[in-house]
């Protein structure tokens, strides 16, 4: 027993509901996070490009940008505070052990986002400037996206935290750990598949975007879907045979779940590879949902296994008390009635206000 | 104890916490009372059949927009990542009660950022009435967010029944909740004026500038005179010791009320009734001025909110250093070192004596000081102690100053701490000195040094206490408190009180 672990506190329900609100925010936020990246990858090739259809291209996605970035932190709050309700103990020592770099993401953030809102805004104006801005919002996300990697990483390993006192600053980061880089490329060069699946979706689905500026969407994101999604199953094994043996067997027999849901990922994934080939893009976003889902239990299990020797969800303490989940259960339902009918009413409206522009 | 401390001796977490948390709540409450500001002005232009008040309307929501989707939405995030980082041990039990509360004020958050981007993003091409509906669904799910917050804020400083059955509602609805969510809602809805003025300000058209100012001049007077009495009854709420806190017992505290709380209702009043009898004065300089007063206002208030709530994070259940006030026996009949997890040093020995002293202080006294910064600077509050008075002070820590909690540990960690702030800090010597013949003759002044000297110089004892004879000076050491409230009452024993009150009579020159 690793002494430096701090002892939890106890949950209000059973430790499944957090895993399963866990489980479900999660995914969707990775999504969002995934369509941000590969937008703003795209976007800066468009810029780069400069024909006048790939301006007009990136100026479609500058346009969405800030959207996606609103929802992915939005989601991304959901997972964290379930996280934090399982894993609280494990994430905020990690936490402290890079603090100096983990409170930089606070800065980080608001410099992208609101480049972000520049590019959109000015766009016309910016002239070789777009360049610019949309390149930094890029390199933020993709440095953050490696602090999140490192957090991650750190976490799982409490042997690593006792870099702590050398550094009680939080000026350490988890470089030494061998599965931090093909983690960290697993996730950004799958972003930036489904950023292309979402950049051609754009294209299939605005129907009031000029057709050249549609055709390019698609086509360079359904090629950039494909591409990086090949990449991403090699990177795919190289991220699980980084892993340490005793995780490694969780999906080679070790762990029945586990190991099948291993194999429907792969599967679905080549699947997805051949849809992506053959340029089915409503087929492929039907499919990929799935997949990111099932990545992220692969990636539990991933937890799960690192874990095993130090602590476990089921052995939380339990103190009982169901009637706040159940008002936020029914705040959730009651909340989605409003969106869902402004979203419907925005919809109804906004093709006037692009002809009126 | 539990958790590592994020060590960064010159700036200290607790100033970062007030970095973010400063900017985050003046855009929160804009977030909410801007809502209803952006319905009423639209409702007014539509009223007046006013192209141009609509106008302003759709670019203030752009600002609205990029102000707390972005900057509110971020900071908020960011208050987390800092108490997490700063706080652990509280944030996670704020997690783990108010999960569910954390996760309804999501639902509030999603429903207001659609809501907003609908808005703005649908001004003008939407039917007028949808639009309006679409406000009002903005401000209600702000508004309802500030509610779930204003639970979870005023838990900590009135936690309330939830001490003795650890029930979410009884946590929730705690004693301040009431007073506290109007306050809020008033101060809300008169931030959501003051930053009108800044949008009004760079309005070039004469006419509709007036018009906005006069709009939102009212708007502010009138919340602003409605969260005064909110504020006075939120202040009734706070148990005794928060209350003295609140009220001026600790120097800094003090002064931070008195510049905040009577310049901002100044300034504000003054400004105010300027632009509400002359609009056309209206300028940049004058509503960033306003602005600034505003800032004052509500910092202060939640200043003396988070400064109140010491020596506790959450009042009466964990101190500020996260020592869990139950666990406060065992941790002195165990020794803080064998109790907490991140400490490099696991006891003390002759030669780790600095070493230990450091791990200590970095848990039990960095929380609130720093080394050498600005805030709280622990070498400049302990530059007038030697290492016997330090010793004995923190003994008495928590008796001294409430707003400290108390040491936590045996008596050689009580002495590495000392000797680590003494020698590690000053590079002053940790022996004591020789109890020779004169020493004990001089037991008075040393007395006086070690009780006394610690909140004020020797000069100012001198001064106040001129005209006063020795039989003043000895009834003055019974009634200590009675002087001055921010003093706390003398322990020693009658014999001692006698010598104390002959050193001090002995500085007037008087003979003993
Ligand atoms: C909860 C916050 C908090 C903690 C924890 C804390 N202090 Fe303080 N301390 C203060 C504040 C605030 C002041 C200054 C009050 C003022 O001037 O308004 C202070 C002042 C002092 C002073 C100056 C003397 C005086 O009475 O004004 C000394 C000495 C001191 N602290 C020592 C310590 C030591 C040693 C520790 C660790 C065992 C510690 N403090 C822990 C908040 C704290
Ligand atoms: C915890 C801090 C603290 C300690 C300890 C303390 N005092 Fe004070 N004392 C104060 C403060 C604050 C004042 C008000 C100073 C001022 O008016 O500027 C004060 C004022 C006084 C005054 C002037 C009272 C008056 O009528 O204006 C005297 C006399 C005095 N202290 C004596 C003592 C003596 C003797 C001791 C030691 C037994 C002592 N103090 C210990 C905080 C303290």
């Amino acid at each position: 027993m690793n002494t430096l672990i701090p002892a939890p506190d106890a949950i209000p329900v059973s430790w499944g509901y957090f895993k399963f609100l866990l489980m479900l925010t999660f995914p969707l936020h990775l999504i969002l996070m995934n369509s941000m990246l590969g937008s703003a990858a795209i976007a800066l090739y468009a810029c780069l490009k400069g024909d006048e259809t790939s301006k007009r291209l990136a100026y479609e996605l500058a346009k969405v940008i800030p959207f996606l970035i609103a929802f992915a932190v939005n989601l991304g709050v959901a997972a964290l505070l379930f996280l934090q309700v399982l894993y609280g103990h494990f994430f905020y020592t990690s936490s402290i052990v890079m603090g100096a770099y983990w409170i930089a993401v606070i800065p980080l953030v608001l410099v992208a986002y609101y480049s972000a809102y520049l590019f959109d805004f000015k766009f016309s104006s910016l002239g070789k400037g777009a360049v610019a801005l949309v390149s930094l919002s890029l390199f933020i996300f993709l440095g953050i996206a490696f602090l999140f990697s490192n957090n991650i990483t750190f976490m799982l390993d409490p042997e690593a935290w006792n870099v702590y006192f050398a550094k009680p600053a939080g000026t350490s980061l988890n470089l030494g750990d061998p599965v931090l880089l093909p983690r960290y490329l697993h996730f950004i060069v799958g972003g930036i598949a489904v950023g292309g699946l979402f950049v051609a979706l754009v294209g299939k689905m605005k129907r009031k975007m000029a057709s050249d500026v549609r055709a390019a969407a698609e086509n360079i994101g359904m090629k950039v879907f494909t591409f990086f999604t090949g990449v991403q199953v090699a990177s795919g094994f190289w991220f699980l045979l980084s892993l340490p043996q005793d995780v490694i067997r969780l999906f080679t027999g070790g762990d029945a779940l586990a190991t099948l849901i291993f194999i429907a990922g792969f599967l679905l994934a080549l699947v997805v590879l051949a849809a992506g080939i053959s340029r089915k893009v409503y087929a492929i976003a039907v499919l990929v949902v799935p997949l990111v889902y099932i990545m992220s239990f692969m990636r539990d299990s991933v937890r799960s296994g690192y874990l095993k020797p130090h602590f476990s969800p089921e052995s939380l303490q339990v103190l009982p008390q169901y009637s706040p989940m159940f008002l936020f259960f029914f705040v959730l339902v009651a909340g989605i009635a409003p969106v869902v009918w402004m979203l419907r009413k925005a919809l109804g409206s906004l093709p006037q206000a692009e002809e009126e522009r | 104890m539990n958790y590592p401390v994020w060590y960064l001796p010159e700036i200290g977490g607790g100033t970062l916490i007030a970095l973010i948390s400063i900017i985050h709540v003046f855009i929160s409450h804009f977030a909410v009372g801007g809502g209803l500001y952006l319905v009423c002005a639209e409702r007014k232009g539509l009223r007046k059949n006013d192209g141009a008040i609509i106008d302003f309307t759709r670019r203030h929501a752009k600002f609205f927009m990029l102000m707390t989707v972005v900057m509110g939405g971020i900071t908020g995030v960011g208050i987390w990542f800092i108490i997490a980082l700063v706080n652990p041990a509280a944030t996670s039990i704020l997690i783990h009660n108010f999960v569910f509360g954390w996760a309804t004020e999501w639902v509030f958050f999603v429903v207001e950022i659609v809501a907003i981007f609908v808005y703005y993003y649908c001004f003008g091409s939407m039917d007028t009435r949808t639009h309006q509906i679409v406000g009002w669904i903005y401000f209600i799910a702000a508004w309802l967010s500030l509610f779930v917050i204003n639970g979870i804020v005023g838990f900590m400083l009135t936690p309330g029944v939830w001490l003795a059955d650890g029930d979410f509602w009884s946590g929730f609805f705690n004693p301040s909740f009431w007073p506290s969510l109007l306050f809020r809602t008033f101060v809300s809805l008169m931030l959501a004026g003051v930053y009108a003025f800044l949008t009004t300000a760079y309005l070039t058209d004469q006419r509709l500038k007036s018009v906005m100012t006069r709009f939102s001049a009212k708007w502010v007077l009138s919340s602003f005179l409605a969260a005064i009495p909110c504020g006075y009854w939120y202040l009734s709420t706070l148990p005794n010791q928060a209350r003295s806190l609140a009220e001026g017992a600790s120097p800094t505290v003090r002064i931070a009320m008195q510049y905040g709380l009577y310049t901002a209702v100044l300034m504000i009043a003054g400004t105010l009734i300027l632009l509400l009898v002359k609009p056309a004065w209206h300028s940049r300089p004058v509503s960033f001025l306003v602005l600034a007063s505003a800032f004052l206002f509500l910092g202060s208030f939640e200043w003396t909110r988070e400064a109140s709530r010491r020596p506790y994070v959450i009042n009466e259940f964990i101190y500020s250093n996260s020592i869990v006030k139950m666990d406060l026996e065992k941790i002195n009949r165990q020794g803080f070192l064998k109790s907490a997890r991140w400490v490099s040093q696991r006891s003390t020995t002759e030669g780790n004596l600095l070493a230990a002293g450091r791990d200590i202080f970095m848990n039990q006294c960095y929380p609130c000081h720093t080394v050498g910064g600005i805030n709280n600077d622990i070498a400049a509050r302990t530059s007038f102690m030697d290492y016997p008075s330090l010793l004995n002070y923190i003994a008495n820590i928590h008796e001294i100053r409430y707003f400290m909690p108390p040491f936590a540990g045996n008596e050689t960690e009580r002495k590495a701490l000392a000797a680590y702030i003494m020698k590690g800090i000053h590079g002053k010597s940790v022996q004591f000195t020789e109890e020779t013949p004169e020493a004990v003759e001089e037991k008075g002044k040393t007395l006086f040094e070690t009780h006394c000297v610690l909140c004020h110089s020797e000069q100012l004892v001198k001064e106040k206490t001129a005209s006063w004879d020795r039989k003043k000076i000895r009834w003055s050491l019974d009634n200590l408190n009675r002087l001055n409230s921010s003093m706390p009452d003398y322990t020693g024993t009658a014999e001692e009180k006698e010598q104390v009150a002959d050193y001090i009579f002995s500085l007037q020159g008087g003979a003993r």
